[in-house]
């Protein structure tokens, strides 16, 4: 059934490639928290009751329900439709998802590791991949905070492949940490919203102190 | 030959029942279910009228692309009943088929000098050509899942029973649909209702066709809506089960499958026209998770 859930996040990835609506991209990161919180369900039994029930609470309340919500206040605050241009084509960024995808999976192939838990690498890398190229092409800050939830969902991911390794509290305070940096970077984006009349990126470019 | 019968009555009712839901949400009376035969019929009883720019290419164009699909019919089977004709690649072959026609179709609307023809012809070529890559993808990993690689054997030895083949299951269903609606300009990418040559793709390359041809080129659209739902049928039906279950699927799942089509008609804008392009490879990049999948089960990328 984990492997169920790892395909479909990969399928979540070429849907923000695809979409050009700031809407689509808060309904989307809603999703990739419910495949998140499918994947710890059907995979994580055997560490702690009280660890488990913490991580299971993270995915499904902080990824799929607060952190849109959140978002979808700053959209509607900053009144966002459709995302100006991005720099590259959307033709290419499919392709890059695409080629992407083949090249984690093929790695994950080739690692040939014990310690390493090597299917959720696949997307784990896919996805920090792809956030890294989601914040180039965008201009537009509430995008870059996009990016930076898809990285994060990426390192989550790969916090599971090694989970062997890694005591599950840095999970739980990374996902504390993301919130967090959330909240803050959406007070931000409302203040330079409310300042400038607009958050595109090139409007900081004028600022002097 | 059981197959090609019910492929065959499949496709008169197909786009009937495309008319009536359309008409039916739109909240207009809604025509009878055989209008469109009638329409062909009346058409089959004028004369063709031929432009004098064109050549025996336009003549020829419309059978060539009415035999083609008609031929593609006999490597399609239905459940257990077995495909007319069947020999290891046929789906190549079953896809440059098409390819002619289409082909022909485009050099024939070439052939009339007219500027909207050409530009029409144009477009066609190039989401057909985008379209190819999700096709063989797709067919190319359900090849590797199942070990054959005949229409008949592939469909025939697809067991979909795992968790990870349910994911080729509804992706290559989902890819298949949106196939048959490029390839036959349908909702997503062209309106067939549009009135507007500049917005045209599919319409504006028949403009000069009229009378007999004009019936040959409806009558390959209703063929290849019937061919590509019977490849989506052949994912849900078991060639185990008794064949007047297999019959009743496969009539349910055409006469779904038109619902959706006019459901998707009804209530969907098309796509913005340079939008189209990165829509259609976004098939071929879900055919490519299809085929990771399908790496993934039978053993070639070793994952723990």
């Amino acid at each position: 059934m984990t492997y169920l859930f790892i395909i479909l996040y990969a399928i979540t990835l070429i849907y923000f490639a695809l979409s050009e609506r700031v809407k689509k991209f808060v309904y989307l990161l809603s999703v990739q928290g419910f495949i998140l919180f499918g994947i710890v369900f059907f995979s994580l039994h055997k560490i702690e009751i009280f660890d488990f029930i913490f991580i299971l609470l993270e995915t499904i309340l902080v990824k799929s329900i607060v952190v849109p919500l959140f978002l979808n206040k700053i959209r509607k605050h900053n009144k966002l439709k459709r995302e100006h241009e991005p720099s590259v084509p959307v033709f290419y960024s499919i392709i890059v998802v695409v080629i992407s995808l083949i090249i984690s999976f093929l790695l994950s192939n080739n690692l040939n590791s014990n310690q390493i838990h090597t299917k959720y690498f696949t997307v784990a890398f896919a996805s920090i991949l792809f956030g890294v190229y989601f914040i180039i092409i965008h201009k537009n800050i509430f995008s870059h905070v996009v990016g930076y939830l898809i990285i994060e969902n990426g390192t989550f991911l790969l916090s599971l492949a090694v989970g062997s390794t890694m005591p599950m509290m840095v999970n739980l305070a990374i996902l504390l940490d993301v919130l967090m940096g959330v909240l803050v970077l959406g007070v931000f984006i409302n203040h330079i919203g409310d300042t400038f009349k607009s958050i595109e990126i090139d409007q900081l470019t004028k600022l002097k102190d | 030959m059981i197959s090609f019968l019910l492929i065959i009555i499949a496709a008169i009712f197909f786009v009937g029942i495309i008319v009536k839901v359309k008409a039916k949400i739109a909240a207009r009376k809604m025509p009878s279910i055989l209008q469109p035969v009638y329409d062909v019929i009346r058409l089959f009883k004028k004369g063709a009228i031929y432009s004098t720019t064109t050549s025996i290419i336009f003549k020829a164009a419309p059978l060539v692309y009415f035999a083609s699909v008609f031929l593609a019919i006999f490597f399609i089977p239905v459940g257990s009943q077995n495909a007319f004709l069947s020999f290891e690649g046929d789906f190549v072959f079953f896809a440059y088929l098409l390819g002619i026609g289409k082909f022909m179709m485009i050099i024939a609307a070439m052939d009339t000098g007219s500027g909207f023809e050409g530009m029409g012809a144009n477009r066609e070529a190039l989401y057909s050509m985008l379209v190819e890559p999700a096709f063989f993808i797709l067919a190319g990993s359900l090849a590797l899942f199942t070990n054959n690689i005949s229409f008949q054997d592939l469909f025939f030895h697809l067991n979909l029973d795992t968790d990870l083949s349910y994911i080729i299951g509804i992706a290559a269903i989902y890819v298949l649909m949106y196939i048959a609606m490029v390839e036959n300009s349908r909702m997503p990418v062209d309106d067939p209702k549009t009135h507007l040559e500049l917005t045209m793709v599919h319409e504006v390359m028949i403009l000069d066709n009229s009378g007999f041809d004009l019936a040959l080129t409806h009558i390959a659209t209703w063929l290849k809506f019937s061919i590509y739902g019977s490849l989506i049928s052949n994912f849900i039906i078991h060639s185990s089960w008794n064949w007047y279950w297999q019959v009743i699927a496969f009539f349910g799942i055409q006469f779904t499958f038109a619902v959706i089509v006019g459901m998707m008609e009804a209530f969907r804008a098309r796509n913005k026209m340079e939008k189209n392009p990165q829509w259609i490879i976004m098939l071929s990049a879900i055919s490519v998770v299809v085929f990771l999948t399908a790496l993934i089960i039978t053993q070639k990328l070793i994952l723990n």
